[in-house]
């Protein structure tokens, strides 16, 4: 008589065990990271918009707020401590190839210190990208861009948001507006701009604005963002981006692939320095053996490819350590081209002391572009003269660009007519275009940027590790609410990292295929097996929470 | 000889204060949460660059050997070369120095005219209904915040009326020989006056309500009763007897003024668009800009120390009963 009941206990036991799931822990209290609302206004807002649906799916969120400089030490330098963070890429010319954002920001052997902070892992990509940086044929790489795309949204490393759009206004009684180019992705704030925009009136001096300061004028050193706008104008580079995004000869006649890692480049014949010395082959060569001296370690990476370099008349040709895709654009389009005669010695007498090349401030700028330095004044202004003798020769007489930290000014500015170009709007965009709409001398461009703004998963701490999970964080929120209610309608929705600005590479499927909502999120979160007890999400059975206090 | 003792202890007093700022700003920067290289971020840069940068910087190094190497540096007049510049910090500091040094003597000499005049009115009018309305009035414009008040004359007489320009220290592309070529221009002085015209305004009420408040108390004292008997015009009674009494502690008053005005440059120099310190400072903190902040901060301490020092100095020449002490 015992025996039956045994039996029936242990069935029982069975039983229950079958009922009661095996041991599965809520998930802990997410962290959300953005900077604060007086520094970035879009952010707060998309961070607690964002927080606010995750909590419908019975997540503990909680948004953290600090400073960038805090944001750097505890999200970059700390790699494996943060959960979710708000981030930005900036749209810069460079960014126009797609292989700095593919590569970059998602290859596993830049996890640990480089730009794949969030620390995705997927050898599959890492194939795909591997081969696209190799291949030079446009149409096949473009396929494998295409492809590196469907990946990621497919896995989500990001939760990808917007590319915002950049605005920037001109007054069209000072500058014809038929002259003002539109570069995709940059936006009307260029080289192409000031080199091609001619006046209609008496005032010949373009002046914009800015609301960093300079912080070098300087070949060898990539000091900052408004800097690069004086750099780009005073030296020549072999390419430069075209106004469609891609690279185009500029001090180069032309150039040849003679096979996949040998290019040969012809250099534009009659340039000269601003100084009246001829530029010359050797420059040019001299120009990348300075870049990679170790001197300039800021643009060591753009030329760490190349293995060798020779003159051959006005040709320069480059031996590639293997095949490089985005040589035209990431060198080729990015070194100065910088007279020997001034640099030799400074990078001579820097190789003897601490410091390097990007400490060196000249006093008088020497480069050969379409404008000659002509003076800086201090955290106030930065003048250019047009170069008369320039195969590109500016059709305005000097480029002044003023540096006023007060935005709310600048706009008045361009209003009253102290400055012709707003070339620096970090207020809202609505502002400017509403200013441009009330009156007739003002045009506003609102541009889709390059860059985009994300909420990063750190993939080093579970749940994040799981795609199901981020992709239903992901879905949860409803990209156009983002768009509307944080950037005002002046962004796109995003969920590639290769902007619809740069439409050759751009993979339109994966924001077109995109659905959201929090019962779309709830779905993919109870297909991976996580459920909801008492209102919290809890990990799928097995699954304990190792990072809760 | 007992004067000798007295500067030569004020001297010491001097240098110990100073080296007391100089302690002060080296631990208070780096005890800030956040890394210089926030600046620097960019994906180009490898973490063996990061790590070259931080021993060219000698962040690599011990905080008390830090320490040592920086005060080190600054007896020897050497502030350092900025993070974010790469530039020497004495170099930076010095060409913004007299920009900020114009703003603030010109915006307080202004508001220190103004309010010891206005100041010595209204305590002559004491009781009439200049008074009543006159000192509401000083206490409101002294309550306005600078940004808010350089914000409205900026929509009012930059915007609106178009009389003065909005930024900077000269028109765009405007050159000078030399700055004192730019700082006797016209066009400085106009581009000066809104900027100016805001400092001065905030800065008017304190004076205005010393003096004013000293004024009626020198006003009960015998030697002003005794001008009056004499038969005195209320001009010379006001004037040249009580007014110079009363302004002794006012003179005092200024020189910690230039110290406080600092805070007001910082907003001012930022809504105006002007090059100077202030701005300076705050760029070098948000950037963890360490030596350029620490080049700027010093800097206003010597300027407030020596400002202090020079209104004992004065105070004593002023008022003979301060040296007997």
């Amino acid at each position: 008589m015992r025996l039956p009941s045994i039996r029936a206990a242990v069935a029982g036991i069975a039983f229950a065990t079958m009922l009661t799931p095996l041991h599965a822990d809520p998930i802990r209290t997410i962290n959300l990271v953005t900077r604060p609302q007086a520094a970035q206004p879009a952010e707060f807002q998309f961070t607690q918009l964002i927080a606010q649906e995750w909590r419908k799916l019975g997540l503990d969120v909680n948004v953290e707020v600090m400073p960038w400089e805090q944001m750097i030490q505890e999200i970059w330098f700390s790699r494996d401590e943060w959960d979710t963070t708000a981030w930005q890429m900036v749209g810069r010319p460079e960014r126009s190839d797609p292989d700095e954002i593919v590569f970059n920001l998602f290859h596993s052997s830049t996890a640990e210190k480089g730009f794949n902070f969030i620390g995705y892992n997927n050898p599959e990509y890492d194939a795909i990208v591997e081969e696209q940086r190799v291949t030079l044929d446009p149409d096949t790489r473009r396929e494998l861009v295409r492809k590196a795309q469907a990946v990621l949204a497919e896995d989500q490393p990001n939760m990808m948001l917007a590319h915002p759009q950049s605005t920037y206004a001109v007054n069209t009684s000072v500058w014809d507006e038929n002259t003002v180019v539109d570069q995709s992705g940059i936006g009307i704030r260029n080289s192409w701009s000031y080199i091609q925009m001619e006046p209609v009136g008496a005032v010949h001096d373009i002046v914009l604005n800015s609301s960093d300061n300079v912080t070098a004028i300087n070949p060898l050193y990539i000091s900052g963002g408004t800097d690069s706008w004086i750099t780009e104008l005073v030296w020549d580079r072999l390419m430069r981006i075209g106004p469609d995004g891609l690279p185009q000869p500029w001090a180069a006649a032309d150039y040849e692939w003679i096979d996949n890692t040998t290019i040969t480049v012809r250099l534009r014949e009659g340039m000269t320095w601003h100084d009246g010395k001829p530029v010359t082959p050797e420059d040019v060569k001299f120009s990348f053996e300075a870049a990679g001296s170790g001197e300039a370690p800021m643009y060591g990476p753009f030329v760490t490819g190349i293995s060798e370099i020779t003159t051959d008349g006005m040709d320069i040709t480059f031996k590639l350590n293997q095949p490089s895709a985005p040589f035209l654009t990431a060198s080729l389009s990015k070194i100065n081209i910088i007279p020997q005669h001034i640099w030799d010695p400074v990078i001579a007498e820097q190789l003897t002391l601490e410091t390097n090349a990007e400490s060196h401030q000249e006093e008088v700028p020497i480069g050969s572009g379409p404008y000659k330095f002509a003076s800086w004044t201090l955290n106030e202004e930065v003048v250019l003269e047009a170069n008369a003798d320039h195969w590109a020769a500016p059709k305005a007489d000097r480029w002044i660009l003023r540096i006023v930290p007060n935005v709310e000014a600048a706009l008045g500015m361009l209003r009253s007519g102290e400055i012709n170009f707003l070339s620096d709007f970090p207020g809202d965009p609505t502002v400017v275009q509403s200013a441009a709409a009330g009156d007739p001398n003002l045009t506003a461009v609102s541009t889709v940027d390059i860059g985009f703004r994300y909420v990063a998963f750190n993939h080093r701490r579970p749940p994040f590790d799981d795609p199901a999970f981020r992709r239903a964080l992901s879905s949860a929120v409803d990209r156009r609410l983002i768009v509307g209610a944080a950037f005002r309608g002046f962004a796109v929705p995003s969920n590639s990292v290769v902007s619809p600005a740069l439409g050759f590479w751009h993979n339109e499927e994966t924001v077109a295929g995109m659905t959201a909502g929090v019962e779309l999120a709830q779905s993919i979160l109870e297909e991976a097996g996580y459920r909801v007890v008492d209102g919290a999400l809890h990990y799928p059975e097995g699954v304990s929470e190792t990072l809760g206090e | 000889m007992k004067s000798m003792t007295a500067i030569g202890a004020r001297v010491l007093q001097t240098a110990f204060v100073l080296w007391a700022v100089v302690t002060i700003l080296f631990f208070m920067f780096r005890l800030m949460p956040g890394s210089p290289l926030a600046a620097y971020i960019d994906p180009n840069f490898t973490p063996e660059q990061q790590a070259a940068l931080m021993a060219r910087f000698g962040l690599d190094q011990p905080l008390w050997r830090q320490y040592l190497i920086y005060i080190g540096n600054v007896l020897q007049g050497d502030l350092g070369e900025s993070f974010f510049y790469r530039q020497p910090v004495a170099e930076r500091v010095l060409a913004l120095l007299p920009n900020t040094l114009i703003l603030t003597f010109t915006s307080l000499i202004l508001a220190y005219v103004f309010g010891v005049l206005a100041g010595a009115y209204l305590a002559w009018r004491r009781g009439a209904m200049v008074e009543q309305v006159g000192v509401p009035m000083v206490l409101t414009t002294r309550a306005m915040p600078e940004f808010w008040l350089g914000m409205l004359l900026l929509a009012v007489f930059s915007f609106g009326l178009g009389w003065f320009p909005a930024g900077g220290t000269r028109p765009p592309g405007a050159e000078y020989d030399t700055l004192w070529a730019l700082y006797t221009s016209a066009d400085f002085w106009w581009h000066m006056t809104l900027p100016v015209l805001t400092l001065a305004i905030y800065s008017q009420g304190l004076p205005l309500l010393l003096m004013r408040s000293n004024m009626l108390d020198v006003m009960r004292e015998d030697f002003v009763t005794m001008a009056r008997i004499k038969g005195l015009s209320p001009f010379s009674v006001v004037i040249r007897h009580a007014a110079r009494n009363a302004l002794l502690p006012v003179m005092t008053s200024f020189a910690i003024a230039v110290g406080y005005q600092i805070q007001g440059n910082v907003v001012v120099e930022t809504v105006f668009s002007w090059p100077g310190l202030g701005r300076e400072l705050v760029r070098a903190v948000s950037t963890s800009d360490y030596p350029l902040a620490q080049g700027a901060f010093l800097m206003i301490a010597v300027v407030v120390i020596l400002m202090n020092l020079l209104a004992d100095l004065l105070y004593a020449g002023l008022d003979p009963r301060v040296t007997r002490e």
